[in-house]
């Protein structure tokens, strides 16, 4: 997870898989920041979750407001992109780590009234995603494919 | 000359594995020997050398203090460690190229194997509770034909995403374009290269290990689950995204849980950090 407060930055996070990456952008205050968490529910291992909260949902979209919050950002004027949670062909029964990435993350803005801007989530591609400070704009890039805006 | 002839070709063309790993393995298994002829051998072969000090410095390896000297790596690493770097500087050789046209980075390619092989001695702790030096090397390898594919698979992209826009998976898709899909030309250098049954075997059916009728053999079993995993996590991500089929079949046969799973990636992601030197021995 990386946040900033400097209007140069350009955040980056590579191949997302089943993993999800979380922008948020709060324009007035000029904050944002890019969460990459890899599994839906810390209670998985409540260590591990505590040495690195950024790699469960659960623990890494709070830690993530929160840091931006630290920054001078607001709830309020803050936009919410997602994307990733791709999942394997026909994953209707085990691996279906990238569905139960998504649903967690709706389950998390839902319960705290976070209204998500826009999402390309799901299919079977990596994505990276790019969020630019200067002006809150997200990129997402699949594999092998052009810069698109989110 | 049609795609499939020039795919066996290259694989004919492949230069012999070296032979280091073989001759050291024998060498400790003898009654007794000294640190220095050990490390002679390994010495002997310049290609791997600087490769397997670097290695010998992993913490993944057991390292906790800096080994300059390969009589200091012969001492601490011990034969398993020791065999496995050595493994895993000859197989790079073959990497150092990558595989243009399913990666852009031979590092990405490079990550990406080392990774399933992390990931396949942590489910193999898990299910026979031991690692497997075979299974490692298989891992390693489960890739090797997209070294030979790469090539022909950027040429016939096009009809390959199209089929694969309709939902066939992208191995079923090579192989119907190219005659013949990238696991079972790892399968094929594998044998060229005179590796065990077994580890041709976990190549061959590294994405569709149910197609082997082979009860006894759980290798490609478990190369799948640990590719899948990587696939997911997006480690070292190819053209192929995650278009691979899901063989439902592989927790079952392990009794393994999806948060067996999910478990096991949070451990590969500690492996990762702390196998960095493995994985820099490809950089470009």
């Amino acid at each position: 997870m990386k946040t900033s407060n400097d209007l140069k930055d350009v955040i980056i996070t590579c191949a997302l898989g089943s993993c999800i990456g979380v922008a948020v952008y709060d324009p007035v205050a000029g904050v944002g920041g890019l969460l990459h968490y890899m599994l839906p529910d810390s209670a998985l291992d409540e260590k591990r979750a505590k040495e690195n909260p950024a790699m469960f949902a659960d623990t890494g979209i709070p830690l993530l407001f929160k840091s931006c919050y630290a920054l001078g950002a607001q709830k309020k004027r803050m936009i919410v992109k997602a994307a990733g949670g791709a999942s394997i062909l026909e994953d209707t029964s085990f691996f279906r780590i990238g569905q139960k990435n998504i649903m967690a993350m709706r389950k998390i803005f839902w319960k705290n009234n976070v209204m998500i801007t826009s999402e390309d989530t799901g299919g079977n591609y990596n994505r990276t995603v790019r969020l630019e400070m200067a002006t809150g704009k997200m990129f997402i890039r699949t594999s092998g494919g052009p810069m698109k805006g989110l | 000359m049609k795609i499939i002839d020039r795919i066996h070709k290259s694989i004919e063309a492949i230069p012999a594995f070296p032979a280091t790993g073989g001759k050291v393995a024998e060498l400790l298994s003898q009654a007794d020997y000294s640190l220095a002829q050990v490390a002679n051998l390994i010495e002997n072969d310049p290609s791997i050398t600087a490769n397997v000090l670097k290695m010998a410095n992993a913490p993944y390896f057991g390292a906790t203090h800096k080994i300059s000297t390969m009589e200091e790596a012969v001492l601490y690493l011990g034969r398993e460690n020791l065999l496995r770097a050595i493994q895993t500087a000859g197989i790079s050789l073959y990497y150092q190229k990558g595989s243009p046209g399913y990666f852009d980075h031979a590092s990405d390619f490079w990550k990406h194997s080392v990774a399933v092989a992390l990931m396949s001695q942590i489910l193999s702790k898990k299910i026979t509770g031991d690692e497997n030096a075979a299974l490692y090397t298989a891992a390693l390898l489960h890739d090797v034909g997209k070294i030979i594919v790469g090539e022909f698979v950027r040429n016939e992209m096009k009809k390959i995403s199209m089929l694969v826009s309709q939902h066939m998976s992208f191995l079923d898709a090579e192989e119907l374009v190219l005659g013949i899909n990238h696991a079972d030309v790892g399968g094929k250098i594998a044998e060229h290269w005179t590796f065990p049954i077994e580890i041709q075997e976990a190549i061959s059916y590294h994405h569709r290990p149910d197609l082997l009728e082979k009860e006894d053999n759980i290798l490609p079993w478990i190369v799948y689950m640990a590719d899948e995993a990587c696939l997911m996590m997006g480690i070292g991500s190819s053209v192929e995204g995650l278009t691979q089929q899901t063989v439902g079949a592989s927790l079952k046969k392990f009794n393994l849980r999806m948060k067996d799973m999910e478990r096991s990636m949070v451990m590969l992601s500690d492996d990762l950090n702390s196998a960095r030197e493995l994985i820099s021995i490809i950089y470009s």
